[in-house]
């Protein structure tokens, strides 16, 4: 017997009210929630975005961005006819080593975790539910750059190669550049300007 | 029990049922709305700014080189290219601008600053770089007539 059949003759009725009741305000409530996850979703989307634009990426982004301009000035500047410090070789490689460790930072190694949003994946993996929806321009970069690894690491004997199968840099790492960048200033005689 | 008030019940159930479900559903898809919604922003206003933070300290170190120097050129052409480019970097937003207040065109802008940056390294001789991220906006505008401003698609609500 199936008890969960509203039409099962034999059933007690009051049990089959109740399953046709339960099945009908499932119905009504789903159709409801469907809805209103959608709408709930397209009401915050702009709000999410100006949040972390505002309070995440363009503060990061005006950091790394700002240490790469100077890396890329002091370089360009060491390679110019225009500098004439002592030791102009030596310069000259640590400028081009920090400008190519500047230019392997993704954002992905230096972004704040997103707290909220790790929380909510955890609680839709006890659901056992899907997870978190990911934008779809976001997914493909992620896979665009899994693949950039993935041609790092086949190339790891060349001298060209990037990271190999090193670890990604960390803001830790940025931060070290940062203070190598100030001390290659120092030594060109150049005043140390704002961060 | 009056028979009015059961009939009035039955057409009110399967509204009040929608709507218990509507409610949390829109409570949670909102959860999900912010969260997807400031990855987006996180990346878009980091690749923004890296780019025009690169012009900026680029512009703002080679200035400091020639006031090191001892060559200031106010009157050259280096100093002039610096100076327009540091002020239209000045003028690009650090929040999205909404419509209401938007009398910025971003993407005129960006062509500006690009432009004025490829001006700067014309003069000192070298080849840019970094040219990348707005760019690859104005071609997505070119190619689907998005607003040029940073909107989510498929939202009317928006701005």
């Amino acid at each position: 017997m199936d008890l969960d059949s509203p039409w099962d003759d034999t059933a007690a009725p009051s049990i089959s009210r109740d399953i046709e009741w339960t099945k009908i305000s499932n119905e009504f409530t789903n159709v409801g929630y469907r809805e209103g996850i959608t709408a709930g979703k397209e009401s915050a989307l702009q709000e999410g975005f100006d949040d972390g634009f505002a309070g995440v990426g363009v503060p990061l982004g005006r950091e790394i961005g700002a240490l790469r301009g100077r890396a890329a000035a002091l370089l360009a500047f060491v390679q110019s006819p225009l500098c004439v410090v002592e030791g102009r070789e030596a310069l000259l490689a640590e400028a081009r080593a920090i400008a190519s460790a500047l230019a392997n930072v993704r954002f992905t190694d230096v972004v704040p975790r997103d707290l909220e949003a790790e929380a909510h994946a955890r609680e839709h993996l006890a659901d056992d539910e899907h997870g978190v929806d990911e934008n779809e321009e976001l997914k493909e970069k992620r896979k665009m750059e899994g693949l950039e690894d993935m041609l790092a690491q086949l190339t790891a004997g060349a001298p060209s190669a990037g990271m190999g199968d090193k670890p990604r840099p960390t803001m830790e790492d940025v931060r070290a550049l940062e203070d190598r960048l100030k001390a290659l200033s120092a030594r060109l005689g150049l005043p140390v300007e704002r961060s | 029990m009056s028979q009015d008030f059961d009939l009035e019940t039955l057409v009110h159930l399967e509204q009040t049922l929608y709507d218990s479900g509507y409610q949390e559903g829109f409570a949670h898809g909102r959860i999900h709305g912010l969260i997807e919604g400031r990855a987006l922003g996180r990346e878009k206003g980091f690749e923004l700014w890296e780019e025009l933070a690169f012009y900026e300290t680029f512009a703002l170190t080679w200035k400091t080189i020639y006031t090191s120097l001892g060559r200031e050129e106010d009157k050259t052409r280096k100093a002039h290219h610096i100076r327009h480019l540091l002020d239209l970097i000045s003028q690009f937003p650090q929040v999205n601008p909404s419509a209401s207040d938007s009398e910025l065109d971003i993407l005129k802008l960006s062509r500006q600053i690009q432009s004025r940056y490829r001006a700067l390294c014309s003069t000192l001789g070298l080849k840019p770089s970094n040219i990348r991220a707005s760019e690859a906006d104005t071609l997505d505008a070119a190619q689907t007539n998005v607003e040029p401003v940073w909107k989510i698609e498929n939202d009317q609500t928006m701005f």
